[in-house]
């Protein structure tokens, strides 16, 4: 009851009149630098905390909260219209929302995004309501051990990520390894392929990546293929009125995901992008269609945008109930609670309630004015495809530039970001597929780091992954992941 | 719409222009004795927001700004990259500039002995050192452990069953801090099993038990010894802390540890500063730290008073330096 009587002076909060306003001030600017493609929830998050200094700490922490899940929100724009994803959590967005926005039908697209986010959010709200503290033991079951298992379970989608040729697919993914080893090398220290430029001590950033591999090898096909009207110019946006039929196709996804995502959030490190890949695989895997995936499937779409907002719910549990940071983002969002004067951690609950229970509160709000907010914009926002053809590639080039030079201010990044436009445009011209690359670097780092913390822990023996139940059913899961496709064509052939 | 995207690219353009406008031209005439800002005074922070780095040098200026101690403007500007290095460069390429200060702490020592930075406190000119952290050495609730003394006698007789876990790489503050300490206890240093998880889930391992030992700095621990989930079985300070929880860590010294490791964190210039822009800089933070104000952040952020200016905080700089050649000497991670 007294979990009852918590929420209930949550939504006093949430539904004040200054409440109201501070949960839209902060969605609102969430979910506009959300749609930069480049500026995600980390820059919006950092970009407020100034503006909190002397404000009262359950409505500040409300309007944190809300610029975090709004620029969640928000983030898929740039994916869908402009294959220009600025937050990780959207890469798998723009594989079904560009091709949907090509074939004008953005309108749709963004429609179908802005309401699996609302139903993804909403639900695992819920969830986050309901189970938080029972979930809390749940966040700190995964060690070292775990984490490799969840990145290998992650890196079967490989081979459903190829269109074409697997071995394409899989050069493409050692490239993606290959690349994220470069930089400081967490267990020893030691300074890999940085060739003594200190730029690269750091690593590359997924940002330089993401935009370089995405949004500028994009900007080089459409000069490229500038003659080649019949494709790409299209200027259709189409209605952004789902049919009967499109909102049942939805229906199974946003359901499923809705809780696999927030299940995959709560867990720290893993976050909205592997919940994102994750979604989209395991629609694709179970789809009836699944040749549809890649070529604008609603469900392509449904899938990832409902797992990243509901794995940004998830991310709360651990921050909320532990005070422990999953991400980057949530550690950003606990340096706000410090700025505060309130130390996030295990008895958060009982010292604070009203700041506990006022912010998932207020989610409930906060995703109604995302949906109020961003549906009425859709034909508005998806005339971007209408601005004229060079004015549209400047615009993509100068977001580009811009985002990756928020990073760190640092004029080297901005080569690193051509060089790997260049990349990306090579690889589309011999048909190496991006997504495979841009996979295998966001799992390989942490994946790599997992697997040698668990090695120094275990002396070195591997014996300690049959040891860990968790780890092991992962590992098994990811082996039938992949025997499952061959298992099933053996079957199928003798029929047939 | 067309009109809006108009007004939207030319904002753009004056972010850009906005961003990119370095400082210009370097003020030459500073003959007189007296010396005062003519300008902002750019105070880098080198790394990104958020961290110790960049709350020390926010809050010293918003400090600085709201108590009038300096009438120009002091922004903070993040160079975030290779654990400092990247920001030491840059700093290192503000020879002589009066209008350039960054904060640093141990890694500005670690970071170049580990060969990742060309630039050490050397090549600065080191101005005033405000405050000390200390570190935190932590175990589960229910760990067999009760003293440092405990856990180092098991880690005698069987290093390869205790894993030590911290944020930062190898032989970088989480690891040495726990290594000196060690070591003054008679630990085989080299047979230390240290990981690091630089996305901060250290606790994450701590708490599930993947890991024996947490070794962070002493705020990081306070909550969850609060809610009874881990125990601090010594904290690398000579005297006991002051404040609720802080107060009941046990220190090295009192285990009988003869060892200590502050985490110092000040603000240095470039190299050849003025001798009149230093001497301007030092009275200033001596009013900071002096100024009820700034007694009031420490107090919010757990921070302690360590004041040392001059050729003090030079001789205190160097002495840290040879204390850590010789560890890492003894790891083999010196470059």
């Amino acid at each position: 009851m007294e979990a009852f009587q918590g929420l209930m002076s949550g939504f006093q909060i949430a539904f004040s009149l200054s409440g109201i306003i501070f949960i839209f001030i902060g969605v609102f600017v969430g979910t506009f630098i959300g749609m930069m493609p480049g500026l995600g929830p980390i820059s919006a998050i950092a970009i407020m905390i100034p503006v909190t200094y002397n404000m009262d700490p359950a409505l500040a922490l409300v309007m944190m909260a809300g610029v975090y899940y709004g620029a969640i929100f928000g983030g898929s724009t740039s994916s869908i219209l402009l294959n220009a994803p600025g937050v990780a959590g959207t890469v798998a967005t723009s594989f079904d929302g560009y091709p949907m926005a090509q074939q004008g039908k953005a309108g749709k697209a963004l429609a179908i995004a802005a309401i699996s986010s609302f139903v993804g959010g909403t639900i695992s709200v819920v969830l986050l309501m309901m189970f938080s503290p029972l979930l809390a033991s749940v966040a700190i079951s995964f060690g070292p051990a775990e984490y490799f298992a969840l990145m290998l379970l992650g890196l079967t989608a490989i081979s459903s990520l190829s269109e074409g040729s697997t071995i394409k697919a899989f050069i493409s993914a050692i490239l993606g390894f290959m690349v994220v080893t470069i930089g400081i090398d967490s267990q020893t220290g030691t300074a890999r392929f940085t060739f003594g430029n200190a730029n690269l001590l750091e690593g590359i950033d997924f940002l330089v990546i993401a935009l370089g591999l995405f949004a500028l090898a994009e900007v080089c096909m459409l000069i490229f293929n500038r003659k080649d009207t019949s494709v790409s110019d299209n200027k259709n946006l189409g209605s952004m009125k789902l049919s009967k039929n499109d909102i049942k196709e939805m229906a199974g996804p946003m359901g499923r995901q809705s809780f696999l995502g927030f299940i995959i959030g709560v867990l720290p490190g893993a976050g909205a992008t592997i919940a994102s890949f994750i979604a989209y695989i395991t629609e694709k895997k179970i789809a009836k269609n699944p040749e549809e995936f890649g070529k604008g499937s609603i469900k392509g779409v449904a899938a990832p945008e409902t797992a990243n907002n509901a794995a940004t719910s998830g991310a709360f549990v651990p921050l909320l109930s532990l005070g422990i940071p999953g991400s980057g983002t949530t550690a950003v969002l606990l340096g706000a609670f410090l700025v505060l004067g309130i130390q996030p951690g295990p008895l958060l609950v009982q010292d604070h309630p009203d700041i506990f229970w006022g912010i998932i509160a207020s989610m409930y709000v906060g995703n109604l004015f995302l949906l109020i907010l961003n549906l009425p914009l859709v034909p508005y926002i998806s005339k971007v495809l209408r601005i004229p053809r060079p004015m549209l590639i400047s615009l993509v080039i100068i977001f580009s530039l811009i985002g990756v030079y928020a990073l760190s201010f640092n004029t080297f990044d901005l080569y690193l970001l051509l060089a790997f436009g260049v990349i990306g445009f090579l690889m589309r011209i011999f048909s190496f597929p991006a997504p495979p690359f841009i996979l295998a670097f966001i799992l390989g780092g942490m994946m790599e780091q997992a697997l040698r913390q668990t090695m120094t822990i275990s002396n070195g023996n591997l014996y300690i992954f049959f040891t860990k139940p968790i780890a092991l059913s992962l590992i098994i899961l990811s082996l039938l992941s992949i025997l499952f496709p061959i298992i099933k064509n053996r079957i199928k052939k003798p029929v047939g | 719409m067309k009109k809006v995207f108009v007004i939207l690219t030319i904002l753009t353009l004056l972010i850009v222009s906005a961003c990119s406008s370095k400082s210009t031209g370097e003020d030459a005439g500073a003959e007189d004795k007296k010396w005062s800002p003519e300008k902002p005074i750019e105070v880098v922070a080198p790394a990104g927001p958020g961290g110790g780095w960049d709350t020390t040098a926010r809050m010293v200026t918003q400090v600085f700004e709201e108590e009038n101690l300096i009438d120009k403007r002091m922004p903070v500007v993040n160079k975030a990259g290779g654990g400092g290095a990247v920001g030491w460069a840059y700093i290192a390429g503000q020879k002589s500039s009066n209008h350039h200060l960054f904060v640093s702490s141990p890694p500005l020592i670690l970071v170049p002995l580990n060969g990742q930075s060309q630039y050490s406190h050397e090549d600065f000119t080191p101005i005033a050192n405000m405050i000390a952290d200390y570190g935190a050495f932590a175990v589960k609730a229910d760990s067999k452990w009760n003293t440092l003394t405990d856990l180092f006698e098991d880690m005698k007789t069987d290093p390869t069953k205790i894993s030590v876990i911290g944020t930062s790489s190898p032989g970088s503050m989480d690891h040495m801090q726990f290594i000196k300490i060690a070591q003054a206890a008679g630990v085989d240093v080299k047979k230390v099993k240290y990981l690091s998880d630089p996305d901060g889930g250290g606790m994450t391992a701590l708490l599930n038990g993947s890991v024996e030992v947490y070794s962070t700095g002493v705020a990081e621990t306070v909550e969850q010894v609060r809610a009874g989930k881990i125990k601090v079985l010594g904290i690398t300070a000579e005297e006991r802390l002051e404040g609720e929880v802080l107060s009941d860590f046990p220190t090295t010294v009192e285990q009988g540890i003869d060892e200590t490791f502050i985490n110092w964190r000040g603000f240095f210039g470039p190299a050849d500063m003025d001798p009149a822009a230093v001497e301007y800089y030092t009275a200033k933070f001596q009013e900071l730290n002096d100024s009820g104000a700034w007694d009031e952040m420490r107090k919010k952020y757990g921070w302690n008073e360590m004041f040392i200016t001059g050729d003090d905080y030079k001789d205190f700089l160097n002495k840290e330096r040879e204390e850590m050649q010789v560890l890492l000497d003894e790891l083999g991670l010196a470059k």
